[in-house]
């Protein structure tokens, strides 16, 4: 007999269960979505991309010495160490090795992913818990992964709204912006700071593969749909915040896996505001 | 005559600890009209960016008036067109200093925009985004911001590059009356010598060998000047 769909009236009367998993994708998204906007503007969405990985790595780093050292290391620890250290790593000015910026984030990057499996492969037992957060499946979400995206995300909120105008100052116009005195190294700092604390938290709760979607997307769509720069940011944050839920939703009614269902939706607003651009442009 | 507004005395600018330039030794004064003239690399962004304290001072010693605000347009290739700013909002950018960025600002700022765009002649297009507009335009936006950040100096590198001439003497004239106006000292940064012919009180030559300090036609008159522009020259 073939399974039947799951109605709506069944996934109302299942919330409570994943409840804490929408609310974690919302929350996320939108804050993502935000600082997305940033990123995508200074051309370093693939440093999203990196700390997202680089913090996959920290989890399954945590849960491997965990096993080692036969301690109970929470997994959250090793991911926000190890992106504040790989954002400090690209915080270097990589013309003093002769390197380009992308070739310092290849680099990284190739490291994480690399290292992540190997000790993957070394965890058997939690094999599965790897694949979750480096593709994001994570089906059911703990409350204290939701508090901590909601507290991280709650800084970062209020850094974009004191520091949001200095952000744009300072990646638009960085020199214009040392001159007239704004502390620009600070700026980029917490830009940086805020991305990494985000994207680590995410990333344990999501998985690598939404949080840099959600990082990417909603930021790119934004810029399309919207003419100016005034109101980039809160569309940003609600096509974030939907990709995180109606991604879940869609994963739900239709099996997938919950992380390549966010980064699905996410895809598809850009796919959406395509034609906008182009039209309004024509 | 006024007191100086920014003094260097042997000043060394370079990279490393390492000079690029011979110690320069000026003062600019308000209202003064600079030319700064040299070959591609011979240091004039070093010196522009030392002096706007972008870059360290490498040796000798360069003194600014108590509260000196200056403002800056750099070359063209730095600004990412990617950000999808008005020209209006270009220009609002100037009235953030320090930590100015954290309060939101009052209403009657704005007005100081639109007082800056009038006075550029920018207002049919200031509304516009910043990137569609032409480098004539993009450059008068510009100056309305050097306006708006009320600039007691200030530093053009390569302003007119990529205009043709009626737009380049077009952006000059409103550099000229923006000076005049506001008593604003202004260094520009030009291949052109008609910059420094037509315009400039005062010009600097900067070679890695030599630097000269003096009228346009001082600094025409040098043996070194006449051997490097021999051909712009004729």
């Amino acid at each position: 007999m073939e399974p039947t769909a799951p109605t709506w009236a069944e996934f109302v009367s299942a919330f409570p269960i994943f409840r804490e998993a929408i609310l974690c994708g919302i929350a996320a998204g939108a804050v993502l979505g935000m600082l997305g906007v940033q990123v995508v503007l200074r051309r370093t969405i693939f440093v999203s991309a990196v700390l997202s990985q680089v913090a996959g790595l920290g989890v399954a780093a945590a849960i491997f010495a965990g096993m080692i050292f036969d301690v109970e290391l929470e997994p959250m620890i090793g991911a926000v160490s190890l992106c504040l250290a790989a954002t400090g790593i690209l915080a270097l000015r990589p013309e003093r090795v002769r390197l380009s910026r992308e070739a310092m984030l290849a680099a990284v990057w190739v490291f994480a992913g690399g290292a992540a499996l190997i000790i993957g492969s070394r965890i058997t037992a939690e094999a599965h818990d790897i694949e979750a957060i480096l593709f994001g499946s994570a089906v059911l979400v703990r409350p204290i992964d939701l508090s901590l995206v909601v507290a991280v995300g709650c800084f970062c909120v209020i850094a974009q709204f004191f520091l949001g105008r200095g952000w744009l100052f300072s990646g638009f116009d960085h020199d214009v912006a040392r001159v007239h005195g704004l502390p620009a190294k600070m700026l980029d700092v917490t830009l940086w700071l805020c991305v990494a604390g985000m994207v680590s938290v995410a990333t344990r709760a999501l998985g690598a593969l939404p949080v840099f979607a959600m990082t990417a997307l909603p930021g790119m769509a934004a810029l399309m749909l919207v003419p100016g720069m005034r109101g980039v940011v809160p569309v940003a944050m609600l096509l974030g915040a939907l990709a995180g839920g109606l991604g879940y939703v869609a994963a739900y009614f239709e099996s997938w896996p919950v992380g390549a269902s966010q980064t699905v939706v996410a895809a598809i607003f850009v796919a959406l505001s395509v034609p906008v651009r182009l039209l309004r442009a024509a | 005559m006024a007191e100086p507004l920014l003094r260097c005395e042997k000043l060394e600018v370079g990279y490393g600890g390492r000079p690029v330039l011979p110690p320069i030794s000026l003062e600019i004064r308000p209202g003064e009209f600079w030319a700064v003239i040299g070959r591609n690399g011979s240091g004039k962004s070093t010196w522009f960016k030392t002096i706007l304290g972008m870059l360290p001072i490498v040796g000798g010693q360069l003194h600014r008036s108590h509260g000196l605000q200056m403002g800056y347009v750099p070359q063209r290739s730095a600004f990412d067109e990617i950000y999808p700013l008005t020209g209006c909002e270009v220009v609002a950018q100037a009235l953030d200093r320090g930590w100015s960025f954290i309060r939101p600002r009052s209403l009657h700022r704005h007005d100081e925009v639109h007082h800056a765009v009038e006075l550029v002649g920018a207002e049919a297009f200031a509304d516009r985004p910043f990137r569609s507009l032409s480098e004539g335009q993009k450059q008068r936006i510009l100056l309305a911001r050097l306006v708006v950040a009320k600039a007691q100096v200030a530093f053009l590198d390569e302003p007119t590059a990529a205009m043709d001439p009626v737009a380049e003497e077009e952006a000059l004239a409103q550099v000229d009356r923006i000076r005049q106006e506001q008593g604003t000292a202004v260094l520009v940064v030009s291949h052109n010598l008609n910059v420094a012919r037509h315009h400039a009180h005062r010009a600097i030559y900067l070679d890695k060998e030599q630097v000269a300090v003096g009228t346009p036609d001082e600094i025409f008159s040098l043996p070194v000047f006449q051997t490097r522009y021999a051909e712009a020259l004729d």
